[in-house]
Formats: C-alpha cells, sequence, structure tokens
C-alpha cells in the first residue's frame, strides 16, 4: 500500500498547519489452522515481502489452537480501479489552497466578536496492490479530499462553535479538489460566524420528550454509531469485545428483529458516488456490494467479513474488510451505511408539517455504550420549530435514546431530492487502533419524542 | 533496532533546507499484539516501521512533512516539501506566529527501555493467552482482550542545536472476561517490562469481576457517591487533558482553567502532576520538539498550578513550552499532558473507601468518554465491565452499566478519599506510530457524581 495525505490549515489569518505526508509498505496476512497472523514491513521489496512472511507464519504458529471458520468462497479478484477524480488534489499547487482557505478565514472573521477562525481542507490518496493464494491479484486507487470551517466565540456564558459544512474535518467525498471547489466555503462564511456569536445570547435548547428532526451529519452520525457499527458481524460475534464492544443484535436475528419503524430501509453500499465507503475490491479481495441491512424496519444483513460471513452460513462476505495502512489488518469496517430516503418531500415540507419540535444541526459530541444501544450526542445548533415554522436559535443542544426505541419514533424521512452523502473521518477501532473513513447517506428525518437535554 | 530513529533524523536534516530554522523527529517501532476472543486467538499483528517528520521554519510559519522511505532522495524529497510548505505559507500570510524552534537541551535519561520486552517473543505472548483462558476457563467465563509489547525509538534533530534520542519498551495486558449471562469483568496491566505483567493474575481479577453472583441492580438517573477503581479514575483525567491542561484551548480563553489557575478547582486531597520519570510511569526524556521533559505541577492541594504547552501555544500564552509538543510546531488540537501521576491517600482498598457509602455506585472502569463542553470540563463516559451497587459500606451485588455525564473538574472537587495504592493504568490505544501512555492513578471515593441514565 502507498498513501500519500496532506493537510492544510488557516487559523486567524495565520497557517496553523501545513503537513504533507507519505508512506508506503507490505502487510502480509497469512492464515495457520485457525489462527491470523499479520506481519507489515516498510520494505517494500521481494525481501523485505518474504520476511514479513515469515514474521507472520511464526506469530500464527505460537498463538493457542484455534477454531476459525472456513473463509466464505469468492472468486479471485483480479483488475485495476480508480475511483472518482476530476482534479488530483495534489497537483493543485499550495498557493491556490491557501487562498482558497484565506478568503474564508477571512470571511468568517469579517464578523465581529469571534475567539478563534478556523479553514481547513485536507487530501488523501490510497494506493493498493492487491494479492493472494487463490490468485487474486489487483490495484486500487482511491482519491479522498474535503474542507471546513470551525468559529469559536465565547463569553461569560461559555463558548460555542459553528462548523460547516460539517465538523471533524468538514465535508470529505472520494473526489478530487472539485469537491472542495464546489462547497463554496466563503460564500458561506459569513453566516457561520454570525450563527456562532448568535449563539453566545441564544436561549439553551429545553429539556423533555420533543419531536426532533436531524439531517446531514448528526444524522449520518446517529447512522453510524448507532446502526453501522450495531451490525458489524465481528462485533456480533464477540470478536471485538474486549476493545470496541459488542452488539445488542445477535447473529441470528435476520428477519426477526425490529430495528425501527416501517419507514427506516437502510443499505451498506460500498458504490455510492463519493462514498468514502465506496471501492471496488476490499482488502481481502471482495468486491464491493450495496446489501440490504435494514428492511421496513426489520434487520436484514450484516457488515462481514470472509470469515464471519461463513461463521454464521452465509454464502459470500459482504465485502467490508478495510485496513487503515500498510500496517494494520483489515478488519470489518463499514462501507456507506445510508439511510434510504422516504417520501416526506422537501426539508422545508418536512418542517412544515411538524407543529412543534427542535432542528439539530452539526455535531458536538457522541458517546454510545460498548452494545451500541444507549446513547448521547450533542450539537451546535439547533432551531425550535413552532406551528411548522423554524424559530429561535437554541445553543446546547443535546439528546438520548436507546437504539431500537429511537429508531422506532421514526415517522417522516425527506425524499430523494434531499439525500446527501455526510463523512465520517475519524472511525476508531481495532488494536492496533485503526482510524476508518466512511460516508452515510440520508435525507432529513423526524423522530418523535426524544429526550432532550440531557447534557 | 538501536540508533535507526536517530540516523534517520540526522540524515533528515542535513537534507533538508535550512529555512529560519529546520527539525527533523525519527521514529522506529518493532512491536507484537495478540487479540482474543471468547477464549480463542483472533488477530496477531507484527509490525516493523519507521520514519521521519521534517519541520521547517519561515517567517513564523511551520511546513511539515514526512516519510517512512530511507533512502537519500526520499529524504531531501521529504525536506524539500516541508521547506515549500513554509515557503508558501510565508508568501501567503505575512510574518506567522511561530517563534522559531527551541534550543538543544539536555533531557535527563531514564529507566524506560528493557531488553526482555524488546525482543517481542510470540511465545511469551502465546503463554499469556494460554494463561488468560485457563484462568477464564475455571470460573465458567470467556475470556477476551489483547497482549502486547513494542521497542520503540524516538530522536529529534535540529539546526537549533537539539540532538537527542531514546529507546523505550512497553507491555500492556487487558482481559475482558463475560460470563455466559453477559456479565463482564475487566482487568488490565501496563509496565516498561513485560515480565512485570501478571496474565494469570489479570485473568482471574476480570473473571472474578464477571462471576459475581446475583441480579444486577438497576439504579435511576441521579447523583450518586460512586467509587472509582484506577481505570476510571484515568480516563477521567485523560478528558481534562484535553479540556482543562490543553494550553492551547487555555490560551484561546476555552479551555476549563481559563481564568482559574491559582484557584480551588478540586478537593485540597488532590495533587496531581505530569511526571514523566516517575517511578511506575512510561518514561519520556523529551517532546517532539526535542524540549526537555520535567516535572510540572497541574493541581496542588485542590488548587490549579499549570497547563502544558508547546513552543507555539507557549508563544500565544506568552509562556515558555513544558516539553509536551506532540508534533513540531505544534499540534492543532493542542498539547496534553502525557505522564499523569495523581497522589494516592491514605484509605486501604476499595473496600475501606466503599465502608462510608450509604447508597452508591462502584465503577471498575469507563468508556467511551468524550467532551461535551471543554470550557465546563463537561464530560461523558458510560461505565463497563464491572460495575456495582455499595450498600451500607458494602459493595453489594452487580449493577447495571451507568451513563455519567458531569463536570470533571466537579467530580474532582467532591472527592472525600483516596486509595494509597496509585497504579500505572493504560487504555492500550495505540493509533498511529505506537506512542505507549498511560497515567498513575489511585481508586477514590466522590460524594455525588451524575448519572444520566442507564448504559446498555
Amino acid at each position: 500500500m502507498r498513501t500519500r495525505h496532506e493537510r492544510v490549515a488557516v487559523r486567524d489569518g495565520a497557517v496553523e498547519a501545513l503537513d504533507r505526508g507519505e508512506d508506503e509498505g507490505v502487510g502480509v496476512r497469512v492464515r495457520v489452522g485457525g489462527a491470523w497472523g499479520f506481519a507489515a514491513t516498510r520494505q517494500a521489496t521481494p525481501s523485505g515481502a518474504e520476511e514479513a512472511l515469515h514474521r507472520a507464519l511464526n506469530v500464527a504458529r505460537t498463538q493457542p489452537a484455534s477454531t476459525g471458520a472456513e473463509l466464505a468462497h469468492e472468486p479471485p479478484a483480479r483488475g485495476e480501479h480508480a475511483g472518482p477524480c476530476l482534479e488530483d488534489p495534489f497537483a493543485v499547487s499550495l498557493e491556490d489552497k491557501l487562498a482558497l482557505l484565506g478568503a474564508a478565514d477571512g470571511a468568517l472573521r469579517s464578523q465581529p466578536g469571534l475567539a478563534v477562525a478556523r479553514a481547513e481542507l485536507s487530501a488523501l490518496e490510497v494506493q493498493t496492490q492487491f494479492a493472494s493464494t487463490e490468485g487474486a491479484l489487483y490495484s486500487q486507487r482511491l482519491t479522498e479530499c474535503g474542507a471546513g470551517l470551525m468559529a469559536t466565540a465565547f463569553d461569560a456564558g461559555g463558548a460555542q462553535v459553528r462548523s460547516w459544512p460539517a465538523s471533524h474535518g468538514g465535508s470529505v467525498a472520494q473526489a478530487g479538489f472539485e469537491h472542495v471547489r464546489g462547497l463554496d466555503l466563503a460564500g458561506t462564511a459569513p453566516r457561520v460566524a454570525e450563527e456562532v456569536v448568535a449563539l453566545l445570547t441564544a436561549p439553551d435548547c429545553p429539556a423533555g420528550p420533543t419531536t426532533l428532526i436531524l439531517a446531514g451529519e448528526q444524522l449520518g452520525l446517529q447512522l453510524h454509531e448507532s446502526v453501522g457499527h450495531a451490525v458489524e458481524l465481528d462485533r456480533v460475534l464477540g470478536r471485538e469485545a474486549s476493545y470496541a464492544g459488542t452488539s445488542f443484535v445477535a447473529a441470528d436475528e435476520i428477519g426477526a428483529l425490529r430495528y425501527g419503524s416501517p419507514l427506516m430501509n437502510v443499505t451498506a453500499d460500498a458504490t455510492s458516488a463519493g462514498g468514502l465507503g465506496s471501492f471496488l475490491w476490499d482488502d481481502e479481495g471482495v468486491e464491493g456490494q450495496a446489501l440490504p441491512i435494514v428492511r421496513e424496519g426489520v434487520l436484514r444483513g450484516f457488515l462481514s467479513s470472509r470469515e464471519t460471513a461463513s461463521e454464521i452460513g452465509l454464502t459470500r462476505s459482504g465485502g467490508c474488510m478495510r485496513a487503515d495502512g500498510f500496517a494494520r489488518q483489515p478488519l470489518v469496517r463499514m462501507t456507506n451505511v445510508n439511510l434510504e430516503p422516504g417520501e416526506a418531500g422537501t426539508l422545508e415540507d418536512l418542517i412544515a408539517d411538524t407543529p412543534n419540535g427542535v432542528l439539530l444541526d452539526t455535531n458536538r459530541s457522541w458517546s454510545i455504550d460498548s452494545r451500541r444501544l444507549q446513547f448521547q450526542f450533542g450539537a451546535e445548533a439547533a432551531w425550535e420549530i413552532r406551528d411548522g415554522r423554524l424559530g429561535r436559535l437554541l445553543r446546547n443542544p443535546s439528546y438520548a435514546g436507546v437504539t431500537p426505541q429511537f429508531w422506532g419514533s421514526l415517522d417522516a424521512v425527506c425524499s430523494a431530492p434531499e439525500w446527501r452523502l455526510a463523512s465520517v473521518v475519524n472511525c476508531g477501532k481495532g488494536e492496533p487502533g485503526q482510524l476508518a473513513r466512511v460516508s452515510h447517506g440520508s435525507a432529513p428525518a423526524r423522530f418523535r419524542a426524544v429526550e432532550m437535554g440531557v447534557a | 533496532m538501536s540508533g535507526i530513529a536517530r540516523e534517520l533524523a540526522e540524515r533528515a536534516l542535513e537534507a533538508a533546507p535550512p529555512g529560519d530554522g529546520a527539525l527533523a523527529r525519527a521514529e522506529s517501532e518493532r512491536s507484537l499484539m495478540l487479540r482474543f476472543a471468547r477464549s480463542q486467538p483472533t488477530q496477531a499483528t507484527s509490525v516493523e516501521d519507521a520514519g521521519v517528520e521534517v519541520a521547517v521554519v519561515r517567517d513564523g510559519h511551520v511546513g511539515r512533512a514526512s516519510t517512512n522511505a530511507e533512502d537519500d532522495e526520499a529524504l531531501a524529497a521529504c525536506g524539500r516539501r516541508a521547506a515549500e510548505a513554509a515557503e508558501a505559507a510565508a508568501r501567503a500570510g505575512g510574518p506567522g506566529p511561530y517563534p522559531g524552534l527551541p534550543a538543544g537541551s539536555s533531557p535527563r535519561g531514564h529507566e524506560g527501555h528493557d531488553p526482555e520486552t524488546a525482543r517481542l517473543d510470540p511465545v511469551l505472548g502465546g503463554a499469556a493467552l494460554e494463561a488468560a483462558f485457563s484462568a477464564a476457563a475455571e470460573r465458567g467465563v470467556e475470556a477476551h482482550g489483547t497482549w502486547t509489547v513494542g521497542e520503540v525509538e524516538h530522536a529529534v534533530a535540529s539546526s537549533t542545536g537539539v540532538s537527542s534520542a531514546e529507546r523505550v519498551t512497553d507491555a500492556f495486558m487487558k482481559v475482558v472476561c463475560i460470563a455466559p449471562r453477559g456479565r463482564s469483568g475487566y482487568a488490565s496491566g501496563v509496565a516498561v517490562a513485560v515480565g512485570d505483567l501478571d496474565p494469570p493474575g489479570l485473568a482471574a481479577r476480570a473473571a472474578e469481576l464477571a462471576a459475581a453472583p446475583g441480579e444486577p441492580a438497576e439504579l435511576e438517573a441521579g447523583k450518586y457517591p460512586v467509587v472509582f477503581e484506577p481505570a476510571a479514575v484515568g480516563e477521567l483525567l485523560e478528558l481534562l487533558g484535553h479540556c482543562a491542561f490543553n494550553g492551547l484551548l487555555h490560551a484561546e480563553g476555552q479551555g476549563a482553567l481559563a481564568g482559574r489557575l491559582g484557584t480551588r478547582v478540586a478537593a485540597a486531597a488532590i495533587n496531581l502532576s505530569d511526571s514523566p520519570r516517575y517511578g511506575s510511569t512510561l518514561p519520556r526524556s523529551f517532546d517532539a520538539e526535542g524540549v526537555a521533559k520535567a516535572p510540572l505541577p497541574l493541581i496542588q492541594d485542590g488548587v490549579a498550578h499549570s497547563v502544558v504547552h508547546d513552543t507555539a501555544s507557549a508563544a500565544l500564552a506568552g509562556g515558555r513550552s513544558t516539553g509536551h509538543a506532540s508534533a513540531p510546531g505544534g499540534d492543532p488540537f493542542g498539547p496534553t499532558p502525557s505522564n499523569m501521576v495523581m497522589v494516592g491517600g491514605g484509605a486501604t482498598g476499595a473496600a475501606a473507601l466503599a465502608r462510608p457509602v450509604e447508597r452508591g455506585l462502584y465503577v471498575t472502569r469507563l468508556w467511551y468518554g468524550n467532551i461535551v463542553r471543554a470550557d465546563e470540563a463537561l464530560v461523558t463516559a458510560v461505565t463497563r465491565d464491572g460495575t456495582f451497587l455499595i450498600e451500607d459500606g458494602e459493595i453489594t451485588g452487580p449493577a447495571t452499566d451507568m451513563r455519567l455525564t458531569d463536570g470533571a473538574l466537579s467530580i474532582l472537587a467532591s472527592v472525600q478519599a483516596l486509595g494509597s495504592r496509585a497504579e500505572l493504568v493504560s487504555d492500550g490505544e495505540l493509533y498511529g506510530r505506537r506512542y505507549a501512555r498511560g497515567s498513575v492513578c489511585p481508586p477514590l471515593r466522590c460524594a455525588a457524581v451524575r448519572f444520566t441514565g442507564a448504559a446498555g
């Protein structure tokens, strides 16, 4: 695997970070009996790979006996693939990038009262050459690019933050620099700055059961934490119990578990255009697929590998094995776990159909238990909804819930034209730790009687 | 692998354009990690890697580039990329805020390297797993967890006279035992030397917690007295490191100690420092900018004393680096403590700490901690793998896991007593290139901690 990355950030008119990196190496994964061994080396040469092979075999052989399942059959992957990228982000000059961020940072600071203004962009390219003793041989190149803004203001009442298009790195897509150019950071910055200052004097979001509309990044993260992780088959089978945790979902509940309301349709889709969880082959050589996870509120599938799929009797892996660079072995990771659109029209239609409630925007904090059942989220901002119209800006919104009850309260999902991908670029799992990058598609959705104001 | 990182750092510095200063930081890693679940091995990872990061300064801007290649051409290209970045930043923004690379200093040595651990012997790991499986089976539970050892060399060389290198080892094992009915227990150990781990003892402790008899008691949301085990204290301190002791947030006015240094923020019994060479910690000599590490009081007798700085945050605050840079030129998220040590108290152990509690919780560990609002040190986390009810001074039986949502400083302010035995705890998270960390924490009792509901 060969990885290139770049991160550029401007803070309060000065360049905060200008990092560029590349690394390259070979990871060898072997199975001896039922035990896995994996060894990584930066020596990307035949002799380096051979030495890594010996280490992998050695660590596999020195472990206690294991009774691993057979691997689900997969035809050997062969070919070449390059993900979408119109404008190579590494070919865009630093001057152009700094000018773009500088304009956005300046537009943020045009609003009085800001404590910190920050604009950032990032790019990543991962090239994988994969070969297996089963005859697979492919090369794949995936390019990602994204950007975002963050404004902070504070007074004696505390600090407030607004980010756009999303917090935690902004909006990142599998795309070239055209994605960043399309975001119009500078054009949106004045509104972002105005909102963060307004939050300082906004009333606190009220506590108690409330009708809640979620959209974009926050709905994506809700999907990520309470659906995506819960249906990872390694967790379901107890393989991640000591770190990431297990799941409230059992392996034999396909077709039986009511996950949410009949409006809930979730697909794990490795073919979503622009999704960070899209690829032609996973890091186990399995073709990327679009798999039903929840249909009309009922569990229909899992995210799986060749081993975990086989263990529960599936004939084929879901193609979800991904590795964070050459020095990490592949794990069951999310492809793009998407909420399919509904028929509730536009966001404006949904608000008009809501007599009383709250619209939440942009994640600020998150936490969920190790079975992916009880969660708590905080957001940067909320707007009250009164008589079908958006009202006052509210600060410090938070909500909590229990996964099946929360998704059971879903009573409206906006229509296809409102459907967007939101990115998550900091998904931690595995030991040694791995960060995965994935997207979640959704249209704004409404949930009833959600417990607000928990934090 | 002795000397790989030092050589890489020196060669990379020599190849880098001088700018207004240049620095090369190199790391080499050899590590082995064995994972297990349901009393069977699941994954084994052996890593051999090394890399270098070059930082070049121009007009107060820092450009950085990194590579894990080691040939002369690659190192020179890495230096050029860093210089181009710094030049581009200088052209775009005029003079920047970075005050310049710190001058060389003389970091003190430590005893943080163990040759036996550096062998990365997989046979030792296999035996540790067997011991865990056996101890779990004796108690009718299944063992899940991790055993890992690593040897890492850090080196920093700069045009301002820094030339430092250190070799460290670390060993970590955790065991989560799960009983047939789903109840779990946790124990972990971390040390410089693999010989200081006690795999059978850890597994026995985790199994004992998992096999505790009785149906879990369900508690309502509310405030309860709590006895926290060291692992739970360590998680709270880690969160405080990010929101309270972070010098960048503090300098920006967003940290939880902004305007509160010199004031009482915790119970008088709380004494917390960052002590990079404390006896049982994972010692470190210098930071990513080559600044020598030294003991730094954070809270003394309950009074907030200091926050930690790298060169960039120190410049913003008008102070000096305390040796906490995690990247040359500064981390955008700010510097955090690396070796926190909380002084213990007089209580002999958990039973003694629980004795005055009429009705409360005993918490083995906290998990998925996150900061809700940094300026308030408002944090949330869930209890996990060993939560028990305390009634009339006794730990009477299991309790369901709960979600904690409270101010981390408020929790420290409500501390009533501390245990006498502080231990090194770590969550064992090793993202990126290996940098093992931990905090030395005693168990402690708090008068009132806010829980916002059940979890799990």
